[in-house]
């Protein structure tokens, strides 16, 4: 190695509250059980059983544990939402939504990074963000959105079978589409947003772990991300990113 | 408005002098007198005085347009109470051109009577769908367009039934591409109540139904957020059927004919539509309670539901995308997005170890170093 | 001079039927039929799935309900290649039988008897009379005086409401009717009581297929699987309750039908000498006893006649390109190379261009295209279907049970053969054919059982359900006798999709406007030289459009 390696002080930052940490694990485990269940409610699987209708419950309990795992999601959801004016600064709803022009522009600067692979200023890959960088916000973003469709659209579905009010505020929902069917092809649709998501999001958490060395990985469990010392700096006080508004 | 259902409520002449304490006696000479002043001969006394007796039926006027005429058949096979009652003693059915005696002007002219006499009074019954594409010309009857006919009748009806799919959301004529722009009738009259009562077509006894709700409520009755009557309407077909437990248990028809379908299993993997259909089908059955599509080993195809003839192949549980061909299942075009998103994932690890080669080089270098440093 | 007059709607019928024609000296000189309400189904149907197609076209009509689908199911297990297991095809012939019988009661009592009763002249009739009359003629238990007496009052009553409904305006106390009071209280009573008898027999379409109207069908056979020890499956009751309804509607056939069809009839046999129209006849044939590709043991047997020689029936073949073909000449559709050749079904073409006269407008341009129906020919002759149809060529192939009713028929009303091409002849026709259907439908019910003892349980074949089994292409043709007449479906299929689907329809053959040599379809020959009395009052067109039994949204569709 003749080049000299610029070695960065790195200042460990605590990014994820517990609250945001559990609503994303939360929300992992019943994404999973919403989808399996959801699979299975749409096309259930052969069981050319010699058992007794009175013995079994099988679809009764993939409904029960998609409607449970409904409750669970949207509570969580809405709690979400709650920290997103509430806790730190990277769980803020202005993560998330691109209103100003530095979002924009920042958002510019990650797809020519990470996605069309450019080379930054100086040749050097740029990692700005402390939290997350404003394209992810952006996803996640309509991702909430596609949580909320789905969230209406299930509670519309589940509005006439259930006994408690609040899903009832839902009935509304088909009636815009014109009747359940398109309400729920709407939902199903839906679900493969989800799963697509996942993937990639996994993908990219892995990817900016290896390609920044931040501890990506990791701080969703622990909450915390390690920050180059410049970074660091021109982050302060600021929302999303300094540099990109040069 | 409808609420005062003015022809149902009103006494009769005669009801209405019996209140007052009058005699039978009294009310003849008040006959014979209105007779007289009517310029009528004293032969006529007999008929005024039955005329002042009987109680209006209700008119009613049944307009046919884009359809196929089921809904009038089904109407008739009613069985309580059975059509013949209805129409001798509930309703006067002074328009349909499936049943009306008259022909051609002669009937129009029944049209016409009817329109004028019972201005704001009339039930206005529509059977089919109005196609609005070339200025109306897919539907004509004595020369006129069905657009026409409707919006000239609509203006007198105290109320509007829109029977059967056709009426309430377009049915089969209004499915891709719609040629002849088939369109229900709620979108074509406003400022009155619209009563759909879907179904391809409804139950007859649904269908009478609606229609002595209001003859003895003296009310139209109360509709759910789509427009139809609660009374009949307010559950899925899913949710009364006996095939329900099958379901629950996750015991399912596979093929048509199969040892489960002998069983009576669940008809959901072979298409039922039962989940997101609204009707009555599983309660009040077909034909006088005989069956209904799913007891007779049939999956629900959804008549009932707006869009049902565009929702994807009719025998498979799931669900297309409007606007995608019919092999565009929301799960075929999934995998397929599934399985770009593998090779857009791999093929772009494999640029990022290319094209960011520095940066992750530096990176290493730097994590060597300090690996190494930690050794020395 | 003569003179037009116009016909528009023609009600008693299915759907928008107008008919314009010239009169000159009492009597029709010319006439014109068109069709005025179109849906556009066979564009619809393009790029659906096979299997789904019967849903669809079965939508083309309630009245005729359940004859389209099972043409569309025929139609696509032709293209396929499958062949139904027998007790399919015998729960599908059942159900057809079902439906004759429905059809043709509905057609003669309530679209068809006001033109022969005058229901207000029923009030002057005498009830003990009229009752020794009904007791003559069937042994129907409901025809004591006490019975017709309270159908009369409670008609007086009605008439005397002044509020008419569907008996308002009629042409009552018009010289062509014929008929003494007692028999016109005959016809009001069973007016009534088949509008309440007809719901019953279709309960068998509701065992089979779920509800009726639009019962369902399956390619590959029927849904109802056979399960005689489950309570979901067609078993001991359900087979039962069919066995009953069957025999009840045919005791209501002998009884009450046809005596009725032969007292109306024998007051105006004048009718037998009017409205005989084209003399040619088609009939595709249908109730196949050894599988639906054996069209030699049709209980209906195919073939046609030309210029009513009975003596020579000739065969028919739906899949030549000569035979069937569709002519636009004076139809409101625009054919890509030119609307004067005639298009064989399977490329045949439904593209709409309307060229008539702009809304409201009180005369259609006759010379013109004038109607929304295409113009069916076979080997470029316009036929007749129907019921006449059918039994003339039942009969003219020799058949004993066609032989039986048709000969009974024309003794007990003295008249000749000929009386048969005829606006009485058609409708005489219709009832005779129903005495047959109903005694099939218990034959048909007798083997089913048999076949289920023998332990013959097979209701579907189901292996090439699977659209992966289909050929690439595939070429369909189905075929029916619906109760106005041949039916048939042609499907192009490709890629597993329909890509051309077309519908020649009874009421097409018949209603439809001239051809491309100017030649008249069945309901305009028919009319020409029929008497009109009272140009005001058109009862003598209804009689004989009526006697085809007009159902215009199938005409369409
Ligand atoms: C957010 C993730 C969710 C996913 C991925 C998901 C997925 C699915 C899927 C695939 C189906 C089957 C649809 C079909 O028939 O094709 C389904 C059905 C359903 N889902 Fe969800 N769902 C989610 C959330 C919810 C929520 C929040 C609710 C609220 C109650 C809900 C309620 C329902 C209901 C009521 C049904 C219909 C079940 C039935 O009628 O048996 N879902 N879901
Ligand atoms: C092993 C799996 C996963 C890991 C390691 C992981 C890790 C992470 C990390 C590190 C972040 C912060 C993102 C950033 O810095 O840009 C994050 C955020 C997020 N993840 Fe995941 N994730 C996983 C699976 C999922 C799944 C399956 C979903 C849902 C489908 C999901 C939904 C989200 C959402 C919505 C956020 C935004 C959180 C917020 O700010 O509220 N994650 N995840
Ligand atoms: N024409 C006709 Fe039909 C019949 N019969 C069918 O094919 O009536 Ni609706
Ligand atoms: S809704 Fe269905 S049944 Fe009624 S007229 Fe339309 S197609 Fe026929
Ligand atoms: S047959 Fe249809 S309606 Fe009945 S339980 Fe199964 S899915 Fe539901
Ligand atoms: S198809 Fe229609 S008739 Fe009832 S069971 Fe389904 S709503
Ligand atoms: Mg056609």
């Amino acid at each position: 190695m003749s080049k000299k390696l610029h070695i960065q002080k790195l200042r460990r930052v605590y990014v994820w509250e517990l609250p945001v940490r559990m609503y994303h694990w939360l929300n992992v485990l019943v994404l999973i059980a919403l989808v399996v269940t959801g699979f299975y409610m749409s096309n259930p699987l052969a069981i050319l059983s010699k058992k007794e209708a009175v013995n079994s419950y099988t679809m009764g309990w993939f409904r029960y544990i998609h409607f449970a795992a409904a409750y669970l999601f949207f509570f969580n959801f809405l709690f979400r939402l709650y920290w997103g004016f509430t806790g730190n600064k990277y769980a803020n709803w202005k993560q998330f939504i691109p209103i100003s022009r530095r979002f924009l522009k920042e958002m510019w600067i990650v797809f020519k990074i990470d996605i069309l692979m450019m080379k930054g200023k100086n040749g050097k890959s740029e990692h700005l963000s402390v939290g997350h960088n404003a394209m992810a916000g952006f996803i996640y973003f309509l991702t909430f959105i596609v949580f909320l469709i789905q969230c209406l659209t299930g509670f519309g579905l589940y509005a006439p079978m259930a006994s408690w009010w609040f899903p009832k505020l839902f009935a509304w929902v088909p009636a815009v589409f014109g009747g359940d069917i398109l309400t729920r092809v709407i939902h199903h649709w839906a679900m493969w947003f989800f799963i697509l998501f996942a993937i990639v999001h996994v993908y990219l958490v892995f990817y900016h772990d290896y390609i920044e060395g931040r501890g990506e990985i990791s701080s969703m469990g622990g909450g915390w991300k390690f920050i180059e010392d410049d970074v660091f700096e021109k982050n302060k006080h600021t929302t999303p990113n300094p540099e990109s508004a040069k | 408005m409808i609420n005062d259902a003015s022809v149902l409520k009103q006494p009769t002449y005669y009801e209405e002098v019996e209140r007052k304490g009058y005699s039978r006696r009294d009310f003849m000479k008040f006959v014979s007198m209105i007779t007289a002043f009517m310029g009528l001969e004293k032969s006529a006394i007999g008929q005024v005085a039955k005329a002042l007796e009987t109680k209006p039926r209700i008119p009613v006027i049944w307009l046919h347009f884009q359809e196929c005429t089921c809904c009038s058949e089904s109407f008739i096979r009613s069985s309580h109470p059975i059509v013949a009652d209805i129409l001798l003693d509930k309703i006067s059915l002074d328009y349909t051109e499936t049943l009306m005696a008259a022909s051609g002007t002669q009937a129009e002219e029944a049209l016409k009577n009817t329109m004028t006499k019972y201005k704001g009074q009339y039930i206005l019954c529509v059977e089919g769908s109005v196609p609005l594409a070339a200025d109306g010309v897919y539907c004509m009857i004595g020369g006129k367009t069905s657009i026409q006919i409707l919006e000239e009748a609509a203006e007198g009806a105290a109320a509007i039934i829109a029977w059967g799919s056709c009426a309430s959301n377009g049915c089969v004529q209004s499915a891709k591409p719609n040629p002849t722009k088939a369109t229900p009738i709620h979108k074509l009259v406003s400022g009155k109540p619209v009563i759909k009562v879907p179904g391809c077509p409804p139950i007859g006894e649904v269908m009478a139904g609606v229609i002595v709700h209001y003859l003895a409520f003296g009310k139209i009755p109360e509709l759910d957020r789509l427009g139809r009557p609660k009374a009949f309407y307010s559950k899925r077909v899913h949710d009364s059927c006996y095939r329900r437990p099958f379901y629950d248990a996750g015991l399912f028809v596979e093929t048509f004919d199969d040892e489960n379908a002998k069983k009576g299993y669940c008809l959901y993997k072979v298409g039922c539509k039962g989940p997101s259909t609204y009707n009555a089908c599983g309660v009040m059955k077909w034909n006088n309670g005989t069956s209904y599509p799913i007891q007779s080993g049939h999956p629900c195809i959804g008549c009932s539901e707006e869009n049902y003839w565009d929702n994807g192949r009719m025998y498979e549980r799931a669900s297309a995308f409007p606007g995608f061909g019919i092999e565009a299942n929301a799960d075929t075009l999934g995998k397929i997005a599934l399985g770009a998103t593998a090779v857009a994932i791999a093929g772009h690890a494999i640029a990022t170890n290319i094209g960011k080669h520095t940066t992750i080089h530096n990176l290493e270098e730097e994590g060597k170093e300090s690996e190494h440093e930690l050794n020395v | 001079m003569s003179k037009r007059i116009v016909v528009d709607p023609i009600t008693r019928i299915e759907g928008h039927l107008r008919v314009e024609a010239d009169i000159e000296n009492g009597k029709i000189k010319d006439a014109y039929s068109s069709g005025t309400m179109i849906r556009l189904l066979e564009e619809i149907l393009k790029g659906r799935d096979p299997r789904d197609a019967w849903a669809f076209v079965g939508r083309v009509c309630g009245v005729c309900t359940s004859i389209h689908s099972l043409t569309s199911v025929r139609c696509v297990e032709d293209a396929l290649d499958i062949v139904i297991p027998p007790n399919a095809e015998l729960v599908r012939n059942i159900m057809f039988c079902t439906q004759y019988i429905h059809d043709h009661v509905v057609h003669f009592y309530h679209l068809h008897a006001m033109d022969w009763v005058d229901v207000v002249n029923a009030l002057k009739a005498d009830p003990k009379k009229t009752s020794e009359l009904a007791q003559s003629i069937s042994k129907w238990p409901k025809s004591s005086p006490g019975y017709f007496s309270d159908i009369q009052t409670r008609i007086k009553k009605f008439v005397e409401s002044g509020q008419l409904g569907i008996f308002a305006n009629g042409y009552w106390g018009h010289p062509a009717y014929k008929l003494p009071a007692e028999v016109n209280l005959i016809g009001l009573a069973h007016y009534l009581e088949a509008l309440e008898w007809q719901k019953e027999i279709v309960k068998v379409h509701a065992i089979f297929g779920g509800k009726n109207p639009h019962p369902n069908y399956l390619v590959g056979g029927m849904a109802c699987a056979i399960s005689i020890d489950d309570v979901s499956g067609i078993n001991a009751e359900r087979l039962a309750y069919v066995g009953q309804l069957l025999k009840d509607g045919k005791e209501f056939i002998e009884q009450v039908y046809i005596p009725d069809l032969m007292a109306v009839a024998s007051f105006y046999k004048e009718w037998a000498s009017i409205g005989g129209g084209l003399g040619n006849y088609l009939v595709y044939g249908d109730l196949p006893t050894n599988g639906y590709r054996d069209l030699s043991h049709y209980k209906f047997p195919a073939g046609a006649i030309l210029n009513k020689d009975v003596s020579k029936v000739y065969d028919v073949d739906l899949k030549k390109e000569e035979e069937v073909q569709e002519f636009v000449t004076h139809s409101w559709y625009e054919y890509k190379e030119g609307n004067d050749k005639g298009l064989h079904p399977w490329k045949g073409e439904s593209k709409i261009k309307y060229t008539g006269p702009k809304p409201p407008f009180d005369h259609l341009d006759t010379s013109k295209e004038y109607s929304y129906l295409k113009t069916p020919r076979w080997k470029g002759n316009a036929m007749e279907v129907g019921p006449l149809a059918r039994v003339l060529v039942g009969y003219a192939r020799g058949r004993e049970d066609f032989k039986a009713v048709v000969d009974k028929a024309l003794k007990d009303l003295n008249v000749p053969i000929t009386a048969l091409f005829s606006t009485l002849g058609r409708t005489a026709a219709r009832g005779l054919e129903t005495i047959l259907t109903a005694q099939w439908g218990l034959e048909f019910y007798d083997q089913l059982m048999t076949n289920i003892k023998n332990g013959d349980t097979r209701m579907a074949e189901m292996s090439k359900f699977d659209p992966a089994t289909w050929p690439k292409t595939a070429l369909g043709v189905g075929h029916t006798e619906a109760p106005r007449g041949a039916l048939a479906h042609w499907i192009n299929i490709e890629d597993q999709k329909i890509a051309n689907y077309q519908l020649v329809v009874p009421t097409t053959w018949n209603a439809s406007p001239r051809d491309n040599k100017g030649q008249m379809s069945a309901y305009e020959a028919a009319l020409i030289d029929t008497p009109v009395a009272n140009e005001t009052q058109p009862l003598e067109i209804l009689r004989t459009i009526h006697s085809f039994d007009p159902c215009m949204a199938c005409s369409v569709h």
